[in-house]
């Protein structure tokens, strides 16, 4: 495929990323808690610890408390990131709060819902663990038809004197690793990850454009796929940045490039359509299914993208990034033979 | 019944609309009735001692309420992630360009930045040293109490000495990757305010549990004392995970009783934020005439700067993840965090495995190349896959997704070009 549809001077090439990364922080004990407040009147109170900064974790830690407790996401008031209310969640990175703090949540909407299954158990009499909750209705599994009402049993519970309050914490199962040999469980699970990249170089100006990229991605099941989709395509954003344009000029220690004016970033006229392909292997320890996705995109986009150049060009580059200077300056060395080609 | 009615569902973000409509406040957004301004005074030199910090000009500027310099800080001067060797403000030994002296509260930013630029500092420069090599010369100037290593992460799997005698095929290079700053779109902020003996710091952060830690033991509180509120912030990248103004804007509302905000302009935020670490990674993979990965060795190490940071967490991060996500049975990684008098480096998205990714990819195509097979191939025979053992031989039983990503990518792009 390398080198086809190439016109004059602008060469084509394609070319694979891959990527593996523990979820969590790395060979340590690093828990999350939370806590649920199932009011009266069928809302929630959600406090956690963990500090959304955009990347949607307030959202989707909601979904699995609406999932649990069977009311509307819009029912869940998320409360995060406080410490004079929350409890700790440990720190939003290590693409850790979907798996950690998720746990933490759901554990703790199961003990805020325990007292109404308790009623309801009693009432149907059926098993509490043959119970789901959905729809502001508790009912059989296998007999949906045969409910009480969600609001019912908190009713029921206050007259009895029984809150519905509950707390929840986790910790991924982990070991530190021996200081001789690394040898250890440093993560409870691994996200994994595949990406392409098509690009086109232009060996005048010595500038590449990508001109797409597949991103397939195992983040377990996926809480909220739309937001799965935007942490990968933000991730290729940032790895196109790595590979191709974001370089820090430090000299004698100084930053000579502090602004966006000549530290550039990929903007929207440098991002190409990228397809996002989530990959479901489901993890047993995690929410409902769920790992983690937020640092993994951006690794596999770098090489994927050089690997595309070194494709359409057939020479190899072990420095990043490749910007259109340092480009041109190997190509001019290819020229006057001194970097061997590959092929 | 379908098993989930809301997990799996792209459910709209809670706070999409106020997102959109520019309704969501930020720090820099919040005020409060006498809210001052602050500014930092900071280092233009690497490496250096302090011999003076004069202020007295600085504090006869109008609406300058209050300077503050090391020796006002009531509790410990330092914070850091791992090691607590960041000082909060400079009492002697700079470090690097950046590195705070002084703090100023006025009730304008003008009149903030006017008197940062009457603080006059005498500081006798010191031999400085910008690269890890240099750095862990005999000769180099010693950064830090315990000397320029930071950190080194060693993985040892099998006996790679035996995977370079079986090898049919070595393939050796070394990979240079530079700094990159986070370019998060909002800059660091905070705003503190006290009421009587607690405090309470709103501030955009990652992490406002550390955060309520650190503030307490420089004012010397007791952590109930803090209140931290992570209010909206946008974007981090693992750049808002150090202090940055939390304890400052802390200290200035402590001696002088007013709320006070501090944030950054976008060019403080380079000059005093953490950035991605640059790797310089001897890389050797060793495999048979098949293609099957043998053995893998890797020397990585990476500028730490001025101060430690998350840099211990970022090399054994590397060093887990330089093999990549393939079976390989032979394993040797040395991965060093070295200080310099550099800006320093802390997490960024992806923590130290960017830099091995690129490292590893390369040479997988690399390997392919020399035993005629292609991206594809030789990845398709060395994934991981449920039943293998990782580096640090753990045993990976279930959720390992590798080679369906693989394949489904294949898939994926092979339909597209019929």
């Amino acid at each position: 495929m390398s080198n086809m549809g190439g016109v004059g001077v602008k060469k084509r090439g394609w070319g694979i990323g891959c990527m593996w990364y523990g979820i969590g922080n790395t060979a340590l004990a690093n828990p999350s808690g939370a806590f649920i407040d199932l009011l009266n009147d069928g809302t929630v109170i959600l406090l956690t610890g963990c500090a959304d900064i955009g990347q949607g974790s307030s959202t989707v830690l909601a979904q699995i408390a609406a999932e649990v407790l069977g009311v509307e996401l819009e029912k869940i008031r998320v409360i995060s990131g406080d410490t004079g209310v929350t409890p700790e969640g440990g720190a939003t990175s290590a693409s850790r709060q979907t798996y950690i703090s998720g746990n933490a949540v759901k554990a703790a909407a199961l003990q805020a819902q325990k007292p109404l299954l308790e009623k309801a158990s009693i009432l149907l009499k059926v098993p509490v663990g043959e119970l789901v909750c959905r729809d502001y209705k508790i009912f059989p599994r296998f007999d949906p038809e045969h409910s009480v009402a969600l609001q019912e049993m908190i009713i029921h519970c206050r007259r009895e004197g029984k809150m519905t309050l509950g707390h929840g914490w986790f910790n991924p199962v982990t070991t530190g690793l021996d200081e001789e040999t690394g040898k250890g469980v440093p993560y409870a699970t691994y996200a994994f990850a595949t990406q392409w990249a098509e690009v086109e170089v232009d060996t005048e100006t010595g500038e590449v454009t990508v001109l797409q990229l597949v991103a397939a991605h195992d983040v377990g099941h996926a809480i909220n796929p739309q937001s799965v989709e935007g942490q990968i395509e933000g991730g290729c954003a940032m790895g196109q940045g790595y590979a191709l344009m974001e370089e820090l000029v430090v000299d004698r220690g100084a930053i000579r490039n502090p602004g966006f004016s000549n530290y550039l970033i990929p903007t929207m006229e440098d991002i190409p359509h990228i397809e996002t392909i989530i990959v479901e292997a489901e993890e047993a320890s995690g929410p409902f299914g769920a790992k983690g996705v937020g640092e993994p995109p951006l690794i596999p986009t770098a090489p994927a993208i050089l690997n595309a150049v070194s494709n359409a060009l057939g020479i190899r580059f072990t420095r990043l990034p490749l910007t259109p200077e340092a480009m041109l300056t190997a190509l001019q060395e290819v020229g006057k033979g001194e970097v061997k080609k590959t092929k | 019944m379908p098993e989930y009615h809301i997990v799996g569902k792209s459910k709209q973000r809670l706070e999409g609309f106020e997102k959109v409509t520019g309704e969501l406040r930020f720090t820099d957004d919040l005020k409060f009735p006498g809210m001052l301004n602050a500014k930092v005074f900071r280092s233009t030199v690497p490496h250096g001692s302090v011999v003076q910090i004069e202020t007295g000009e600085a504090l006869q500027v109008p609406g300058v309420v209050a300077i503050l310099t090391a020796r006002d800080i009531p509790g410990r001067n330092g914070v850091g992630i791992i090691v607590k060797d960041e000082p909060v403000l400079i009492e002697n030994r700079i470090r690097r360009i950046g590195d705070p002296l002084a703090l100023v509260a006025a009730h304008s930013q003008a009149a903030a930045d006017s008197a940062i630029s009457k603080i006059r500092s005498e500081i006798k420069e010191l031999a400085a040293v910008f690269t890890p090599k240099d750095a862990l010369a005999e000769s180099a100037p010693q950064l830090h109490e315990k000397g320029n290593m930071l950190f080194h992460r060693k993985i040892r799997k099998g006996n790679i000495e035996e995977a370079l005698a079986k090898a049919d095929v070595v393939i050796e290079n070394t990979y240079e990757t530079p700094f990159v700053e986070h370019a998060a779109m909002e800059p660091e902020a905070s705003i503190a305010c006290r009421d009587n003996d607690s405090i309470t710091v709103w501030a955009s952060t990652q992490n406002p549990h550390f955060d309520r830690g650190e503030v307490a033991t420089v004012l010397g509180l007791d952590q109930n004392r803090v209140r931290i509120v992570q209010q909206a912030t946008g974007g981090g990248f693992g750049g808002k995970l150090d202090i940055s103004t939390q304890c400052h804007a802390a200290l200035l509302a402590w001696y002088t009783r007013y709320p006070v905000k501090l944030v950054y302009t976008r060019e403080e935020s380079f000059i005093a934020s953490g950035k991605r670490h640059p790797y310089v990674i001897n890389y050797l993979t060793a495999a048979d005439r098949k293609g099957k990965l043998l053995g893998i060795k890797a020397e990585i190490f990476a500028d730490t700067g001025a101060y430690a940071s998350y840099g211990p967490g970022v090399v054994t991060r590397a060093a887990v993840h330089a093999t990549g996500p393939y079976h390989v049975p032979h394993v040797h990684v040395d991965a060093y965090a070295v200080y310099t008098n550099n800006p320093y480096c802390g997490a960024m998205r992806g923590f130290g495995v960017p830099q091995v990714g690129f490292a590893h990819e390369t040479q997988m195509d690399i390997l392919g190349e020399k035993l005629g097979l292609g991206p594809w191939e030789i990845r398709s025979m060395n994934f991981l896959s449920p039943g293998m053992t990782t580096a640090t031989s753990q045993m990976l039983e279930q959720s390992v997704g590798m080679g369906e990503t693989l394949e489904r990518v294949k898939q994926r792009v092979t339909d597209k070009k019929c």
